[in-house]
């Protein structure tokens, strides 16, 4: 397979910066929250450093043959176990693996305003400062 | 009022039995961390291996993530319905494994119990020796390390804490941010 090469990579050097250290109450959605915490501080890109909580249901997806496709995890319940990916307002990108009530694993991109919080969700964001 | 399910854009919501307060968002901002990498031998107990490499630290709070290992024996916790009106969902009889255990993911919160102790959270996704799939709550006193180490990576972080409060929305207890003196 052959891939053609359209733009140059982009390097940063940088550090890690402050740490925001949150709970999600029931029914806020988890991208939506991670940006809204990010405007709040003043925070133009951050990393997830920790992910752990449940869900009202999980809506994943990833990208096929035919395009975008979804998986629906039903709950209530659904038990985060890892999210991981950047948070840029507007065009964040976080995956995640999830597991059901009956501890089936799902794994996917978490779709925005489709994952909301059950009970609780302990996020962990830390700022990332380019030189 | 009862507990239900509602509807918002399309999106499945659930009101729980306790008052939905504001603000919806709790945090709180710290300047650094410190990061920690722990590898556990063969046949340790993860939750004393774990405490034991934090103890002298100055640190609120920790998160971070199960790399990868196995375990050799595990009890972790689903989700299941009961017929508690104020808690109409809650973890249901601990599911007990043994045998070759192999991580997938895994998330971790030391946070503190009411009186400051440090308490962990832990949710993972395994797989059995029969190559079946786990996840959920996992126990980490009950969590024995096996086939390989187990290797976790943390980050500290001093003047905030994860602190368990009641929470009267849900009727759990659950780790809240705190701002802490210094441990």
């Amino acid at each position: 397979m052959s891939v053609a090469v359209t733009e140059d990579s982009l390097v940063q050097d940088g550090r890690l910066g402050r740490l925001v250290i949150a709970r999600l109450k029931p029914n806020e959605d988890l991208i939506d929250s991670a940006e809204a915490l990010c405007k709040e501080h003043g925070i133009d890109l951050a990393v997830v450093r920790g992910g752990l909580g449940s869900l009202i249901d999980g809506q994943l997806s990833y990208l096929g043959r035919e395009g975008l496709i979804q998986i629906h995890v039903p709950g209530p319940g659904v038990e985060i176990l890892s999210v991981s990916g950047e948070i840029l307002s507007g065009a964040s990108r976080l995956q995640a693996v999830v597991a059901d009530a009956d501890g089936k694993l799902f794994a996917g991109r978490l779709e925005r305003g489709k994952n909301l919080t059950f009970i609780t969700v302990e996020l962990t964001l830390q700022e990332w400062l380019p030189d | 009022m009862t507990p239900h399910f509602a509807e918002r854009a399309g999106v499945r919501t659930f009101i729980h039995e306790g008052p939905s307060l504001a603000p919806r968002l709790l945090d709180l901002e710290v300047p650094r961390c410190e990061e920690l990498r722990i590898v556990l031998p063969l046949a340790s107990n993860v939750a004393a291996g774990l405490l034991k490499a934090l103890e002298g630290r100055r640190y609120g709070s920790a998160v971070g993530r199960i790399l990868c290992g196995g375990a050799a024996h595990l009890s972790y916790h689903r989700m299941i319905v009961t017929n508690q009106p104020e808690r109409p969902y809650d973890y249901g009889q601990p599911v007990v494994l043994d045998g070759y255990i192999t991580f997938i993911s895994g998330a971790i919160t030391v946070g503190r119990d009411a009186r400051g102790a440090p308490l962990l959270h832990c949710h993972a996704g395994f797989l059995d020796r029969n190559g079946e799939q786990h996840g959920g709550h996992l126990v980490l006193d009950k969590l024995i390390v096996g086939s390989e180490p187990l290797t976790i990576r943390l980050c500290l972080f001093d003047q905030v804490a994860y602190q368990v409060q009641p929470d009267a929305e849900t009727h759990f207890n659950l780790l809240h941010p705190v701002l802490k003196e210094l441990s």
